[in-house]
């Protein structure tokens, strides 16, 4: 069963073979949406003279680091046994990845307002994209619950 | 211990450089969303910018139930940084003239 802990000064993630399964199997389906969907297209300013300017000068910069984020997390799934024992580094970059595959989960969902999930329709529950947006959740809380320790 | 009279070196009058206004005074916001989660957002602000964790809550929860939250103002330059970093982090963030 996953588990998150601080543990000697690193965060260390526990996952079996099924979890990490699902895990990959979320970033396969999620990844492509990346840059396509609400609120993974950043806008910087109001101005669209700025701002057309900022998505070509500086965006290029955020999917870099952001396809790396989710390189680096499917790339530590796909290697080892149950156990991981991130650094600093490591734990917010997988933060990081796991913010950009819940925003596409959010979007994939209609998700446009808080308070969203205190009246969730039966079919919404039961749907993938509601699935992922929470197993994504439990993980970077638990990932950031481990590095505030 | 050295001996030798110590020689005064010539003071230049400092050099006033003048700088544009608009350098000064960008506003780094961030815009709430309903999908990230408060405890990361805690997390970026404290990390990014060093504030403790008192303050980025507060500024969390501004953000949260204000729909935006100033969580720094700096030079222009430095505050497109800022906010390209934020949306690195997967934040909603803009930068506008304070």
């Amino acid at each position: 069963m996953a588990a998150v802990r601080r543990h000697r000064g690193r965060v260390e993630v526990r996952l079996d073979a099924d979890e990490r399964r699902a895990m990959l199997g979320i970033i396969a389906t999620l990844t492509p949406h990346l840059g396509r969907v609400a609120r993974t297209v950043p806008h910087a300013y109001d101005d669209p003279k700025l701002d057309e300017e900022y998505a070509r000068l500086m965006f290029p910069e955020v999917e870099a680091s952001r396809d790396a984020d989710i390189e680096q997390l499917r790339e530590s799934l796909q290697s080892g046994g149950d156990r991981r024992d991130l650094d600093d580094a490591q734990a917010l970059s997988w933060t990081r990845a796991l913010n950009h595959l819940r925003l596409v989960a959010g979007a994939l969902l209609g998700v446009e307002e808080d308070g969203w999930d205190d009246a969730v329709d039966q079919s919404v529950l039961e749907s993938a994209e509601f699935t992922m947006l929470m197993a994504l959740g439990w993980m970077q809380e638990h990932i950031v619950q481990a590095l505030d320790g | 211990m050295p001996t030798q009279t110590p020689v005064e070196a010539p003071v230049e009058a400092p050099v006033r450089r003048e700088r544009p206004v608009r350098e000064f005074g960008w506003n780094v916001v961030v815009w709430n969303d309903p999908i990230t989660l408060m405890s990361y957002v805690v997390l970026v602000l404290r990390r990014l910018f060093g504030y403790d964790e008192t303050t980025a809550t507060k500024l969390m929860l501004q953000v949260h139930h204000e729909g935006r939250a100033v969580v720094a103002t700096q030079p222009r330059e430095q505050a497109e940084i800022s906010v390209t970093r934020l949306h690195a982090f997967g934040l909603q963030a803009t930068l506008a003239h304070g």
